[in-house]
């Protein structure tokens, strides 16, 4: 039973006198809470990283020698005044989406390439124009590049995409990224290694197959997490290549 | 009440409800989008797709933890009822809410690849053996399914065409669809956070739900105790003395059916304590121009036939009264919705 002395709500009557100071409270209350909720939440969010496309640069074009890794990478060897010779750029097309099939036919020689860089801390990637504008063969002998081993490590960490790590989105990592993460190396994007330590001075390295093949399938499901894995690294000019074994994924400890 | 279907039978006090809905999800919205981005000190700002995808996606957890602890909170203080009254509303906003969060996820993260960014959606991450990186999307789409049928539905023409208890029990799928979001949440933007004022409101918030629900189960159960009658065939009410004019005794029957007995004009008389509209509690209701009237949304019965006034259709059933000396007494059977029962003078010794 209802209490007598209590206001009764009908919705389709004038609010009951006794229900109006309560309701206005409620209300203040409504609205200011959700604005405080907003806000909080709102202010709550970490910092992406620094990673972002250099637009600001402008059109960037170098030439280089084109190396697969699986994933492409172009050895600097003519740059200019924001990439200089001797820095290697992982090469992506445009939105998640691979240049292999221009880079395979350009395998060892000298190129030009030409696009947007995309810049996080030591890793740089170029996102290049369309077609021969993008990358093409250029007159010359391409330079001997040098690969440098630097034996077996098992790295703490993450797996990602490097586009999206680079700064294509921001966050472009963790495991609410980890879809749009896969969906990338999917595309043929070239896929990173974040380690928690450095390694040979490098926070960044581009992630393969074990045998110099693509990134495992078997290793998409641990994108975005915090995993150890064991590999071989390799230093090709700026950029670390570790080649990684798909059977050796742990939890970190 | 409605006899033709309209798409909002506006009222002052809906209009007032709106208004002040859509100022608290406006300003939520408002600060989220476009303050926070100068009060965050980051060296490159979050993507703005992000970021409103994180802002619409707040908001519409944060309305439905709102909406869904209306009702524990109305049970427990009948204040809150104002606030159940136009709910319906609430919820369709919330699906607005939660489409426009999906929209800029897909539009973000689907986007930009060889593939249809919705099979995208589907086929990118299908993790579905671990816990981590487990595909938390599906949550949201079943999440948002659901919100969607349910606001599609919300309209009193379908509670009319489905039946009032198939009705219920559909709109009861926002507890699953609740549970969804809090694990495509957990699962999702929670594993990546350093800051944790958004998890401790996300926690907060899912709590207050439960336990809200929990202190108004006990409640309820404690209330059907009191409420459990004694007797053979006719079950004891109360005393004559205990009823008070234009209000009910409510009393649970054997069956699980609640009865609620009106006291109107010096006139005992029994009708069903759920509403046909919404299953809302009659007995807790008052009696208005002479009809009993929902504490829910307002629909009113004849007390004395269980049939709402012309040119209402809605019906509930009633029950059979007599007096035993002063006790009032029950039939538990219940007559058809709608069926006239004259009612018990509180002076008579017994009426059937």
């Amino acid at each position: 039973m209802s209490n007598r002395n209590s206001p009764f709500f009908v919705g389709y009557l004038p609010l009951p006198a006794g229900l109006r100071q309560w309701l206005l409270v409620v209300c203040v209350l409504f609205i200011g809470g959700l604005a405080g909720v907003g806000l909080t939440m709102g202010v709550a969010q970490d910092d992406p990283g620094p990673g972002a496309f250099r637009f600001d640069y402008g059109r960037q074009t170098v030439t280089g020698v084109i190396e697969l890794t699986p994933y492409p990478l172009v050895r600097v060897t003519e740059g200019n005044d924001r990439i200089m010779p001797g820095t290697t750029l992982m090469l992506s097309g445009q939105g998640k989406s691979s240049v292999d099939q221009r880079a395979v036919p350009l395998e060892g020689q000298l190129s030009q390439v030409s696009g947007v860089v995309l810049q996080r801390g030591t890793l740089n990637m170029l996102q290049l124009r369309g077609g021969a504008n993008g990358l093409s063969a250029v007159e010359g002998v391409a330079p001997e590049q040098s690969t440098e081993p630097l034996g077996r490590w098992r790295l703490a960490g993450e797996i990602c995409d490097g586009k999206c790590l680079a700064g294509a989105m921001r966050p472009g990592t963790g495991l609410a990224h980890k879809a749009c993460a896969n969906l990338c190396l999917i595309g043929g994007v070239p896929p990173v290694f974040v380690s928690s330590q450095p390694v040979d001075g490098s926070e960044f390295l581009l992630i393969t197959g074990p045998d110099g093949s693509a990134l495992p399938k078997s290793l998409y499901d641990h994108v975005g997490a915090y995993i150890t894995i064991e590999g071989d690294v390799e230093r090709r000019g700026d950029v670390l290549v570790f080649r990684a074994d798909p059977e050796s994924v742990g939890v970190p400890g | 009440m409605s006899v033709k279907y309209i798409p909002v039978q506006w009222n002052r006090n809906k209009w007032l409800y709106d208004a002040v809905m859509l100022a608290g999800v406006g300003l939520f919205l408002y600060i989220f989008l476009n303050l926070t981005p100068e009060i965050l000190d980051h060296e490159r700002a979050i993507n703005p797709q992000v970021h409103n995808a994180r802002a619409f996606g707040a908001c519409a957890f944060t309305m439905m933890t709102v909406i869904l602890c209306i009702g524990p909170l109305a049970r427990l203080d009948d204040r809150f009822l104002p606030l159940l009254y136009n709910r319906r509303h609430f919820g369709v906003m919330t699906v607005f809410v939660a489409l426009t969060h999906a929209a800029y996820i897909v539009d973000w993260y689907f986007a930009f690849s060889r593939s249809n960014k919705y099979e995208a959606l589907l086929f990118s991450n299908t993790s579905y053996g671990q816990l981590v990186g487990f595909p938390f999307e599906v949550f949201g789409i079943f999440a948002l399914l659901v919100l969607i049928i349910l606001a599609t539905t919300s309209h009193d023409f379908w509670m009319k065409f489905l039946s009032p208890p198939v009705w219920k029990r559909v709109h009861y799928l926002i507890y699953p669809a609740y549970l969804s979001v809090v694990a495509h949440v957990s699962f999702g933007i929670l594993q990546d956070q350093q800051n944790h004022a958004f998890t401790v409101l996300f926690v907060g918030g899912a709590v207050s739900v439960g336990l809200l629900h929990l202190m108004a189960a006990l409640k309820e159960r404690q209330r059907d105790r009191d409420l459990a009658v004694d007797g053979a065939d006719w079950f004891d009410v109360a005393d004559a003395s205990e009823f008070e004019d234009g209000f009910a005794k409510v009393r649970l029957l054997p069956n699980g059916e609640r009865v609620a007995v009106y006291l109107m004009d010096g006139k005992l008389s029994a009708i069903s304590n759920a509403c046909a509209h919404q299953n809302g509690p009659l007995g807790e209701g008052r009696v208005i121009s002479c009809l009993v009237t929902c504490p829910w949304h307002g629909f009113q019965y004849d007390v004395r036939n269980g049939q709402s006034p012309a040119p209402f259709t809605e019906k509930v059933p009633t029950y059979n009264l007599r007096m035993r000396g002063t006790t009032v007494q029950v039939d538990p059977q219940a007559n058809p919705p709608g069926t006239p029962v004259d009612p018990v003078s509180l002076g008579m010794k017994e009426a059937t």
